[in-house]
């Protein structure tokens, strides 16, 4: 059934200018069947051979418009798939009777297996895959479509950076069905100013010619609305030197702390440990641990360092550790607990690398349930090294018992991605829907309120590391709440400084109160954004 | 003729996908034969940026040149060149 005009489709807005335009739906692409072999070996490996030239030469014919943003992407991804091992790789699968559908899809998992790891590399692993399906894709005679010359908004199940970078000026927006706020596609679409709605179930409804009002500040797209409807972003004009909290990075890798040192951030807020472990066989050594530890710290920008141990569910186990937690999606720290001499090693080469760095690190455990489990956490902590000890709120449960930790802990931080999810009782593994995405929801910001409270009187610093801190504006309602920092993806660390730095803490615990006095998200969000302007503080 | 020659990886970040892509473009444009690889350990085709990147070399990590060219001084000014490319950015 064609949507209403007027609908409101909700989702998370990226960009501050709202499109009117004609939707495109671009499908995603046929899965071909793999196992149909048309010809001889040598007559599959001739297809596989103009399949994978056809599609260098037009990434090359893409990169050759003027009018293309990302021309040094589109050299790269040509030379990725024309690379002549990926052709021997995949003819010695033809030879060994593949067709040239599954010797593709073979050769080029093969090669990602061989690039996973590293962050920076597993990019480029993810746009293998997508260069496989393009060829995939000519064999089968399901080429990409072509794109429209008039101006559109893509609608998508979802893009990769390399879909994103064909689009040419006459695509004016993006809605996509999934999608995070720090994905890959998410910073990507914020660096090349597209306006944006990602994570907007709704869209799935969105039919091909349909004018949409694409209304990022909004969190939404409108049926068939006027320009007129669109939400008005808001300008936060900086004042102060300093932000009013320290805006810290999340980094999870050497590649990101190297670019979080870019930035302005002050420390890392949220190390994630997890890439050292999960595409190990076998437990890293000592040795092995210290230095990529060392590394990452010296790397790291000017300030604190909190890192957390490994988190680990069971969508992504790590060999070497015991995970049969049955239906247990998140052990957290049961699992920690039954490998204990796992956590105490990750811990002590924790402390060697802060010895061999001079670095100030604080270490935290994720997934805490109790008070219980917080000490346990603590004095295991506290036996490895000198740190400051802390623990992650993102389980409900816990809120409550954070009033036994004042003398046993040293901060908190919250997940706020994990705690939405609780709060809403949804499953951790389960897509997102926008309500959840949105950290504006009554619930969240009580809940937000009652940590910093505790923490207050308990005379624990508190931090949010989740995603909810990466959005501008709400990161003065966490300052406003009596969060002493908060952490952001690198990508938002400019962002979130520059809000924190246009309010008072006065004005930031006035703006707090409005936010928690709302019944709705959209009321929360939009009883704040009135606030900044009634203040003056934005235009 | 074969030539050996020792690199090593200055960009702080390793030699990941931009330097990859580099040398394996220099490598192609000079039509020669080469091989590159960790000491000790089998050399991979340096025409294959994907090779090249699994190698997952790391700052400070050294590793082996091998050219096949005609005059040794081609091969060298290669090496020079490939060297270049891994120095910091």
């Amino acid at each position: 059934m064609e949507l209403q005009p007027g609908t409101e489709l909700l989702g998370l807005g990226i960009g501050d200018t709202a499109v009117r335009a004609e939707v495109f739906r671009l499908k995603s692409r046929q899965r071909a069947n793999p196992s149909v072999r048309v010809g001889t070996a040598s007559e599959e490996t001739e297809r596989l051979t103009r399949a994978i030239r056809s599609v260098a030469e037009n990434l090359e014919q893409l990169s050759e418009n003027p009018t293309a943003a990302n021309a040094d992407i589109l050299q790269a991804l040509a030379q990725l798939v024309t690379d002549p091992e990926l052709l021997r790789v995949a003819t010695a699968h033809i030879e060994a009777g593949m067709s040239a559908t599954s010797a593709i899809t073979a050769a080029t998992e093969e090669f990602a297996a061989l690039l996973s790891g590293d962050s920076f590399l597993e990019e480029r692993a993810n746009d293998l895959r997508e260069l496989g399906m393009e060829v995939i894709a000519k064999l089968n005679g399901l080429d990409s479509p072509e794109l429209p010359t008039t101006d559109v908004v893509i609608v998508a199940e979802d893009l990769s950076p390399a879909e994103l970078a064909r689009f040419g000026s006459n695509v004016v927006g993006v809605v996509l069905q999934g999608g995070g706020p720090t994905s890959h596609t998410a910073i990507m679409l914020r660096s090349m100013g597209l306006a944006a709605v990602i994570g907007c179930r709704g869209a799935s409804q969105l039919v091909d010619g349909q004018q949409v009002l694409l209304d990022p500040a909004g969190d939404r797209v409108l049926v068939d609305a006027d320009l007129s409807l669109a939400t008005k972003a808001i300008q936060l004009i900086a004042k102060n030197p300093e932000p009013l909290i320290p805006v810290r990075a999340n980094v999870g890798s050497l590649a990101d702390a190297i670019r979080a040192s870019t930035t302005s951030a002050s420390g890392v807020g949220l190390l994630r440990t997890e890439l050292l472990y999960l595409n190990s066989q076998r437990m890293p050594t000592l040795m092995e641990q210290t230095e990529s530890y060392r590394e990452m710290f010296a790397a790291s920008p000017e300030g604190p360092i909190v890192v957390r141990t490994i988190d680990v569910s069971t969508d992504k186990p790590v060999p070497f550790l015991t995970t049969d937690y049955g239906d247990l999606v998140s052990p957290g720290y049961t699992l920690l607990r039954d490998n204990r001499a796992f956590l105490a090693e990750q811990l002590a080469s924790i402390e060697a690398a802060r010895l061999a760095s001079g670095r100030e690190v604080w270490v935290m455990a994720p997934m805490i349930q109790s008070s219980a489990e917080a000490l346990d956490f603590a004095e295991l902590a506290r036996s490895c090294g000198e740190f400051k000890v802390g623990v992650m709120v993102e389980v409900p449960s816990l809120i409550q018992e954070l009033g036994d930790l004042g003398d046993e802990i040293d901060f908190v931080s919250v997940g706020t991605n994990d705690l939405s999810q609780f709060l809403f009782e949804t499953n951790r593994l389960a897509p997102l829907s926008p309500e959840l995405l949105s950290p504006w929801q009554p619930k969240l910001i009580s809940a937000l309120r009652e940590i910093a409270d505790q923490c207050t009187s308990q005379g624990l610093q508190s931090s949010v590391c989740g995603e909810s801190a990466s959005d501008p504006v709400f990161a003065i309602v966490l300052a406003g709440l009596g969060f002493d920092s908060v952490s952001t993806a690198n990508s938002q660390v400019a962002a979130v400084s520059s809000s924190l730095s246009a309010v008072s803490k006065l004005e930031a615990s006035g703006l707090a109160a409005l936010a928690l006095s709302a019944d709705s998200a959209s009321e929360a969000k939009a009883k704040v954004l009135a606030g900044l302007r009634d203040l003056g503080l934005g235009s | 003729m074969i030539t050996s020659f020792t690199v090593k990886v200055l960009d702080p970040i390793g030699l990941h996908a931009r330097p990859a892509g580099q040398l394996v473009k220099l490598v192609n444009e000079s039509g020669l034969v080469v091989r590159i690889g960790r000491l000790g350990q089998e050399l991979v085709q340096a025409n294959s940026p994907l090779r090249v990147m699994a190698l997952k070399a790391k700052s400070q990590d050294e590793l082996l040149l091998e050219i096949e060219a005609e005059d040794e001084t081609a091969a060298r000014a290669l090496a020079e060149r490939i060297q270049q490319i891994l120095k910091e950015l």
